[in-house]
């Protein structure tokens, strides 16, 4: 038996010597003894009697809140609410215990596919939500430098009343709302539809800095920007790259179905500037120089190339332009230019190629080591290129892995606020705002009208930007006014770069709002004091705090693109209102609450009405055909959160299974009805558990890439090649995507209902209210709604067609500036001026005075800007002090020793000649080349050295505090994009010898 | 039917551009050895065994947090094994046991020598000089001493051997309860006894030192199994090894090493060996010292007669002097020593039977 | 009767410290009172493996050994437990203590250290199953709820595996079959007296003294 209770039987102790034995036998011979629980009991001294009772416990217990106060003494309520952790795109599911209200326990959901119970430290952690010692309790404001309370009347009146101020004065550009990945779909969506509703495109999220670059390029490549097989689809790789991806430490438990595919041969390869704890797990690790990706991917390419270990077939069938690529790879990028710009030597580009080459299919996964460049776009292709060269694109195993950030960064990627889309990757044409206004059931004029002239169709401004949306000089920029007011809606000040411009920016703002359950980084920031030249004297700051994502339902789209739905767990802590309960009443005082909300229920939340979560995700379900978020009713994704035991782990998909509740078949569906989901929820279209792949019928997940780039291209047909098609299809060419024209021309139209023929009428798979248009398409006919193409390995409308290496601004080699120069100044790109050779060009020589190549990224107990889990003390706890990996050659050329504090300089600072640097303590070790560093950028709370515990709101300071590497980060973004430079910028350290 | 194995199944000899992998060798790092001979992690545990000398990392801070298994030691009396089973087998295979029966044993000594002999000495009449042989100061330093030394030995003996003595008799809470409040009073007691014991150290040393007069002493017995005691000055030379062999070596050691176990000496880092150590070290050392003052103790009271009044009182009457000191007694007689060296209350000396009783 | 042990597998720990979360937020272990932790040895460089260590509840266990108060007791499935009413906090199990398993709340000056918390096991301590009282002092008991461990139900890639040494050793086994290497298990012969050869677990656990 593996498990019993506690016997009554005790032991003795275990006499170690001949001796000792005999006198404790003697004595107990001498003395009749009892067993120690009838010590314990005999002895009638009671529990640690005459003993400080604070010695002996160990239990800080959860304090209920008032709610829940008040069932103190009433018989104990369990209930155990199942929720996802909110830490990552992994997707862990938690089991959160509730009694009476409070969230006393969590316990691991072995049901859940994705994480059969694991969890990494933060998961692990996930209950610290229902204490919330360190959040902000209530409303506030800064007066005079100071944060005071006040009610949540007098927050919203004012905030509202300096929003319509502004509007009138500057028109309602002049507002920058940076949403959040952390929102769920519901939030995220609503948000879009909020600031849609104010009359702006100027709102962003966490992508942007994230996986931006991911989206655009991968999206451009074959169709869909997302990570393309899953997780658990990782343990049938044969091999598997990772290049640019720490994942031991940022997607933990995704190195779960790693490490079983490891143990049943997977090849493990790491290609990181890092040896990082991935790397530790690798068969094989590459060093590479920071930003050099392209060259590396295109010296094993070079590889693959010259021996012929492409797939042919594959290549033919279901690519387009190759060629070229193959042609830039053999002639460009040979070994010995491959060593230069990667430092990568030839044998280890073949070892990488050949192991890629004997161990199909292998699956790439790449990160923010790709993304957070300059040149972001082209090194995300290159990756992509490498997997289309293999053939491992659309085939269980292979794919592009793509781990994305927040828990619902892909979900708000999808259907939350972008500045140059609608929900769902519709964009701001006309014809997108038709579409939407009919599902919003708003007249599309009336929306037209909030708009600025003209605005309403171009892409707003970035959340890398906003800095200079308020900074820039007004003639430079492409929009009437500058930003004058900005909410941090559930987004971190210290995780975009150029903080030291930031501040002044911050400064400048008329009005800063934000909302959040951990304000206190930008709260911090704000009220600091900064210079009086700087400071708007009219700048008002508040404060709203939000729940977390424990204290609402909703759902949310692990990176796998699997739904899942969290149910409530808590009550709304203190005075925290839900983000869309505040959505809401702010769109009251606004003026357009009526047409925000139209669709929805509402229902009672504490602190007001608010709309209810699953009639927004129906709403969703109505309208984002294009990337299939449509079958994922909420009731289909209930089902699948309450019988997570019927999915296979090893390919998502449920075994049969009826939910008991709802008598739902959950039999052939996958996990979390993984996007693209097509049709409506009763076509019952299963989710897609990896992408464009032909091997499957459409109605079991299958597909084949993306007809989005037109039919035709230098007069090659863009279309995938006869014979290629998903499995079942009845075309068996390629096709182009559906529409009315289509399905009459294929004389499919008389498979619409007349009902459906109806609403299809003018119409196409994407804008067909009905759905009927893809039932018919995939349902009768086995064919894919978007198309049937080839995939594009040269996207014509990117800046560099074929992936070209650039060097970033700031770079430590004059050489390969000069042979990879960067890309020329843009004038008005997102509504801003954009600088790149003029900032090389300025910095050519900055390696001088700046050695050091400065890179940062993540550690395992921290997240993001890291305000919330350093308000954790289980977290806190385990990373104290913010830190600089150096290497021993390095620190020693600088009298640097383990431990020492160092100064971190970078050009920025040269601005700011009173700001000493960034203080922090030097890790010494090999991790690192001697020409690289590395800082974890998940800290914030002190500035060039000063602790900046005074500028807090009182009580919501989080438990550990530090600098915040991107005080010192450098100017530098992605020509598609705008993602920052983080990843590789310069910087030099001294040894602080105060 | 027999079938000639396939070609294919012929060994080939490796492809071309094959390098063998070096050879494994005993001082790999294990990143080496994963490529000499995946699979073979001995690098690896090697420096697991090892974490106690060349700890790993961890993220928790403070010290030894990298120390996987404590380091390998010998102790006097244990295997070569890690630090932590070696010092229990140094406690509780060496002190416990043997340092207990010392302790009983020296007991039963005592008890026996009383048996047979009772006290030594005579009583005797206040009559003739009363000499003030300890003054205030050092009777207060002494009695100081004294309490803080017995309360550190009982509460020393139960936490070492209480558990086979008191705790099948009393039960683990009320053993616990009682453990707990004399191991706090040992810890707090313990600096007492280091100060107390400074100053009895100063104030007797003087009286110790030996002189010839030792030897001939000691040449005898001191007149222990005789009849008659052997003339000696202030302290005998059995006192005088007491005072330096059973109070100040061990006690110097007893304390030092005390004060590392109560943390209380600046500038270490406590770490679990210096503990073990500083166990090992006070334990034989407060050992010894409690046979020794075992001796003293019973000297001082039931062991002869008079002994206790003197440093009760401080008084001693001509009489015991003889007896016990009489080399000491001619010195005060010839006024090389005052009778009186402190200043009395009230400025008077109590004489005779004004003196107070034990 | 099933005896209970600890396997980490260091080929798969990859030092996410999710143990160790767990088990403060299960147990609410204060700051400063590290249950478990994990090593890191040979960090960054190639060759780096990651164990985490918690108590290991010896067969013969030291601690219990040397404690005066004796207040240490095992229960019948190998569980190395102890009662906080009756430790007086001197510290001798973590001199004692092969792992470093036992915590204190206080730094130990003048000998006040608090009493001694470690790894129960999740299994508790003296005080009735599931009580108040047992778990402000010891934490969860879910050994009685017939749960495994916390530190081990929660290990992001089930490095970490704690049960029946015979099903813990089937299991780690099994994983060194099909992988090939990496069979050694750490502390096992420190622990339970075992040499450190492999994953052969003993069929007959090594009889406690009990
Ligand atoms: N613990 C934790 N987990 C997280 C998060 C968190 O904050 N904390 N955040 C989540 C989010 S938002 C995201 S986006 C993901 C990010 O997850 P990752 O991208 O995996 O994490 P990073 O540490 O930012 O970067 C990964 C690696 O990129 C390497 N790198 C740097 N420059 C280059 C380069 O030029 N080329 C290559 N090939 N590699 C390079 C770095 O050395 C680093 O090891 O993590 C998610 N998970
Ligand atoms: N130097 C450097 N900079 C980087 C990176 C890097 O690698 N290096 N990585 C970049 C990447 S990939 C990312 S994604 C960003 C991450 O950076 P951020 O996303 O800015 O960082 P977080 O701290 O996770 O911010 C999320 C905020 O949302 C709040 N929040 C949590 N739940 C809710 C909710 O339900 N509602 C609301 N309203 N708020 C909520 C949290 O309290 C927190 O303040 O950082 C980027 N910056
Ligand atoms: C400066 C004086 C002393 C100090 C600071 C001191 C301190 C300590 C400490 C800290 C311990 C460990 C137990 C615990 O943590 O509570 C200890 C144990 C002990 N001490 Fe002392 N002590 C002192 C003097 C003495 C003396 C004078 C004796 C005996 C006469 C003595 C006998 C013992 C004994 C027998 C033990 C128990 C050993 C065991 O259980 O193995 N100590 N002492
Ligand atoms: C209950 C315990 C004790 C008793 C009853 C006791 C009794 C006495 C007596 C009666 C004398 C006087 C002997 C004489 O007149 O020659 C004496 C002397 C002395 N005692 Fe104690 N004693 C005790 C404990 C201690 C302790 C713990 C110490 C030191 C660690 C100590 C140190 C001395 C010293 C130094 C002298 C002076 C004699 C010399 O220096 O040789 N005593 N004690
Ligand atoms: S942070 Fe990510 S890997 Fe860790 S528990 Fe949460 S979802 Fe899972
Ligand atoms: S690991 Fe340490 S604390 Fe746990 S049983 Fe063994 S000796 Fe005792
Ligand atoms: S600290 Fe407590 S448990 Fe440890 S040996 Fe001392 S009394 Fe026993
Ligand atoms: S078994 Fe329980 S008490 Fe022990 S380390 Fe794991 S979680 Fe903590
Ligand atoms: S949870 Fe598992 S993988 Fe993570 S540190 Fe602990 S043992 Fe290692
Ligand atoms: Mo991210």
């Amino acid at each position: 038996m593996l498990l019993t209770r506690k016997p009554g039987a005790p032991s003795a102790g275990a006499p170690s010597s001949g001796l000792v034995a005999s006198l404790a036998r003697g004595v107990s011979r001498a003395i009749p003894t009892m067993d120690r629980r009838a010590f314990l009991r005999r002895s009638g001294l009671g529990v640690g009697a005459g003993i400080a009772a604070s010695q002996l416990v160990l239990v800080k217990k959860a304090e209920a809140t008032d709610a829940a106060k008040a069932a103190d003494g009433v018989a104990k309520k369990v209930e155990v609410r199942r929720t996802v952790c909110g830490h990552c795109s992994v997707g862990c599911a938690v089991d959160a215990v509730v009694e009476n209200g409070v969230w006393v326990r969590q316990e691991p959901v072995f049901d859940s596919p994705i994480n059969l119970g694991a969890h990494c430290a933060k998961g692990a952690a996930l209950r610290e939500h229902g204490h919330g010692e360190y959040r902000l309790k209530y409303p506030m404001k800064l007066v005079g430098g100071k944060y005071q309370r006040i009610s949540w009347d007098q927050a919203l009146n004012e905030i509202s009343a300096r929003m319509l101020d502004l509007r009138k004065q500057s028109g309602p550009d002049s507002i920058f709302v940076v949403g959040s990945s952390k929102h769920n779909n519901e939030q995220a969506y609503l948000l879009r539809k909020w600031i849609s509703f104010w009359g702006s495109n100027n709102t962003d999220h966490q992508a942007r800095i994230c996986h931006s670059t991911t989206v655009a390029g991968v999206a451009n490549t074959w169709g869909y920007g997302a990570m393309t097989n899953s997780y658990n689809d990782m343990q049938n790789a044969k091999a598997a790259i990772y290049i640019g991806s720490n994942a031991a430490e940022a997607h933990p438990v995704s190195m779960l179905h790693m490490l079983h595919a490891k143990e049943n041969g997977c090849k493990v390869i790491v290609v990181d500037p890092r040896f990082t704890r991935t790397a530790a797990k690798a068969d094989e690790y590459v060093r590479i120089r920071s930003g050099s990706d392209i060259p590396f991917l295109f010296g094993v390419m070079h590889h693959i190339f010259k021996n012929g270990w492409e797939d042919k077939q594959y290549i033919a069938d279901r690519v387009w332009g190759m060629d070229k690529v193959r042609e830039e790879c053999l002639s460009k990028w040979t070994p010995d230019k491959v060593f230069e710009a990667c430092g990568v030597d030839e044998a280890t580009t073949l070892k990488v190629a050949t192991i890629l080459n004997e161990n199909r299919p292998g699956t790439i996964v790449w990160c923010m080591g790709q993304t957070q460049h300059t040149i972001g776009n082209a090194i995300v292709r290159a990756s992509c290129l490498l997997q289309l060269a293999l053939g491992n694109v659309g085939k269980s195993g292979g794919g592009t892995n793509i781990f994305r950030g927040h828990d619902n960064v892909q979900g708000a990627t999808d259907v939350g606020p972008n500045p140059d889309s609608l929900p769902g990757y519709y964009g701001l044409a006309d014809g997108a705002w038709k579409h939407f206004a009919k599902v919003w059931d708003v007249d599309f004029e009336w929306i037209k009208k909030q708009y600025a002239p003209g605005m309403m169709t171009k892409p707003g401004m970035t959340v890398s930007r906003w800095v200079d949306g308020v900074l820039e000089k007004n003639e430079l920029i492409d929009q009437e006014s500058n930003l004058r007011g900005l909410f941090f809606w559930g987004h971190a000040p210290n995780s975009q770069t150029r903080g030291l411009e930031m501040k002044k920016a911050m400064d400048k703002l008329d009005l800063l709002v934000v909302v959040d359950p951990f304000p206190s980084a930008t709260a911090a920031m704000a009220a600091m004091p900064g210079k009086p030249e700087d400071q708007n004297p009219n700048r008002a700051v508040y404060l709203l705090p939000t729940t977390t994502q424990f204290e609402t339902s909703g759902s949310c789209t692990a990176s796998n693109r699997s739904i899942q739905w969290r149910e409530k767990v808590i009550e709304p802590l203190w005075e925290s209102r839900t983000d869309h309960m505040i959505m809401f009443q702010l769109a009251e005082k606004l003026g357009f609450a009526k047409e925000l909300v139209k669709n929805y229920k509402m229902v009672q939340g504490k602190g007001g009405i608010e709309p209810e979560t699953e009639s927004i995700l129906r709403e969703i379900n109505k309208s984002v055909w294009t990337i299939g978020y449509t079958g994922q009713s909420p009731e289909r994704l209930k089902a699948h959160m309450r019988n997570m035991n019927v999915f296979d782990v090893k390919t998502l998909r449920a075994k049969g299974g009826i939910d008991k509740e709802t008598g739902y078949k959950l039999d052939g569906d996958y996990f979390g009805l993984p996007w693209p989901c097509y049709g409506t929820p009763a076509l019952k279209h299963p989710g897609s558990p990896n992408l464009y792949d032909t091997s499957r019928h459409v109605m079991d997940g299958g597909g084949n890439f993306r007809a989005n780039f037109g039919v035709e291209r230098d007069g090659q047909s863009l279309l995938a090649g006869d014979g290629s098609h998903s499995l079942g299809a009845d075309l068996t060419t390629g096709y182009p995507e559906f529409d009315h024209l289509l399905l009459k021309k294929l004389g499919w139209w008389a498979d619409l209902t007349e009902a459906e023929q109806k609403a299809a009428e003018g119409k196409n798979w994407k804008t067909d209210p009905s759905g009927g248009i893809i039932r018919v398409a995939m349902q009768v006919h086995g064919c894919h709604p978007f198309g049937n193409a080839k995939a594009r390995a040269v996207v014509w409308n990117f800046p560099d067609p074929v992936p070209q290496h650039r060097e970033p601004l700031y770079s430590t080699r004059p050489d390969l500036v000069a042979k990879y120069p960067t890309h020329d100044d843009r004038k008005a790109f997102w509504r801003l001026p954009t600088l790149f050779k003029t900032v090389q060009e300025q910095n050519k020589d900055v390696g001088k005075t700046f050695p050091l190549i400065m890179s940062s990224g993540r550690l395992v107990e921290y997240e993001g800007g890291g305000e919330e889990t350093r308000s954790n003390p289980w977290l806190a706890e385990l990373q104290q002090e913010m830190f600089v990996e150096i290497n021993p050659k390095a620190a020693n050329d600088r009298g640097i020793r383990h431990g020492d504090w160092v100064w971190v300089k970078t050009p920025p600072m040269a601005a700011v000649p009173d700001f000493k640097g960034l203080r922090l303590k030097a890790l010494v070790t090999e991790r690192v080349d001697a020409e690289t560093v590395w800082m974890p950028f998940h800290f914030s709370g002190r500035w060039g050295g000063v602790d900046m515990s005074p500028y807090y709101p009182d009580g919501a300071m989080p438990v550990i505090r530090g600098e915040s590497i991107n005080t010192a980060t450098t100017y530098g973004y992605d020509s598609v994009t705008m993602m920052q430079e983080t990843k590789t910028t310069v910087c030099q350290i001294e040894k602080a010898t105060a | 039917q027999a079938t000639a194995a396939p070609a294919d199944a012929v060994p080939k000899g490796p492809p071309a551009g094959f390098v063998a992998p070096a050879d494994p060798k005993p001082g790999e790092s294990n990143a080496e050895r994963m490529r000499s001979q995946p699979g073979n992690n001995a690098p690896m545990w090697r420096a697991v065994r090892d974490s106690g000398v060349q700890p790993g990392t961890s993220n928790l801070p403070g010290a030894e947090q990298g120390v996987l298994i404590q380091p390998f030691v010998q102790y006097p009396g244990a295997r070569f094994t890690n630090a932590g089973e070696a010092w229990r087998q140094v406690r509780n295979q060496w002190l416990l046991p043997y340092g207990g029966s010392l302790l009983l044993i020296v007991v039963v000594a005592l008890g026996l020598f009383y048996w047979r002999r009772g006290p030594l000495g005579h009583d005797h009449a206040d009559a003739g000089l009363v000499i003030e042989r300890f003054t205030p100061l050092e009777r207060a330093a002494h009695w100081t001493n004294a309490i803080a030394f017995v309360t550190l030995a009982i509460s020393g003996i139960v936490m070492a051997f209480g558990k086979f003595f008191l705790l099948p008799v009393i039960g683990s809470s009320l053993f616990g309860w009682l453990t707990y409040a004399l191991k706090t009073a040992h810890n707090f007691v313990g600096p007492l006894f280091a100060v107390s014991l400074v100053i009895v150290l100063v104030t007797f040393v003087k009286d110790n030192i030996a002189t010839v007069w030792d030897f001939k002493w000691l040449v005898r017995g001191g007149g222990l199994f005789g009849k008659e005691e052997i003339p000696s000055h202030r302290f005998n030379p059995a006192e005088k090894g007491m005072f330096w062999w059973g109070i100040c070596v061990p006690g110097i050691f007893v304390v030092g090493s005390g004060l590392v176990l109560d943390k209380l000496l600046p500038g270490l880092d406590y770490l679990r060996g210096d503990m073990q150590v500083a166990h090992m070290i006070h334990a034989v050392a407060s050992i010894l010292m409690m046979t020794f003052l075992l001796g003293h103790i019973y000297m001082g009271t039931i062991g002869t007669r008079g002994a206790y009044k003197a440093m009760r009182t401080g008084y001693v009457n001509e009489g015991w002097a003889r007896e016990h000191h009489a080399l000491w007694l001619d010195d005060v007689k010839a006024g090389k020593i005052p009778v009186q060296r402190s200043t009395p209350p009230g400025g008077s000396r109590p004489v005779g039977d004004a003196a107070p009783q034990a | 009767m099933a005896r209970m042990k600890f396997i980490c597998d260091s080929e798969r720990c990859i030092e996410c410290n999710g143990c160790v979360t767990a088990c403060k937020a299960e147990h609410e272990v204060p700051w400063g009172v590290n249950r478990r932790r994990v090593v890191t040895l040979n960090d960054g460089v190639p060759g780096e493996k990651s164990i985490s260590v918690a108590c290991m509840h010896c067969s013969d266990a030291p601690c219990m050994s040397v404690c005066p108060v004796d207040c240490f007791y095992r229960t019948d499935e190998g569980v190395v437990l102890h009662d906080k009413d009756v430790c007086i906090g001197c510290g001798y199990c973590s001199y004692a203590c092969p792992f470093g398993a036992p915590q204190f709340p206080t730094n130990g000056t003048f000998g006040l250290r608090g009493k001694m918390d470690k790894c129960t096991f999740c299994a508790g301590g003296p005080e009735a199953n599931g009580s108040e009282a047992e778990y402000e002092k010891y934490g969860r008991n879910r050994l009685a709820e017939g749960k495994l461990p916390a530190c081990a139900e929660m290990c992001s890639t089930k490095a970490l595996i704690g049960g029946d040494g015979d099903v813990v050793a089937d299991i780690f086994r099994t994983r060194v079959l099909t992988r090939g290497k990496g069979s050694e298990v750490w502390g096992w012969g420190t622990a339970y007296g075992k040499p450190v050869a492999g994953a052969a677990a003993p069929a007959q656990p090594k009889a406690t003294k009990s």
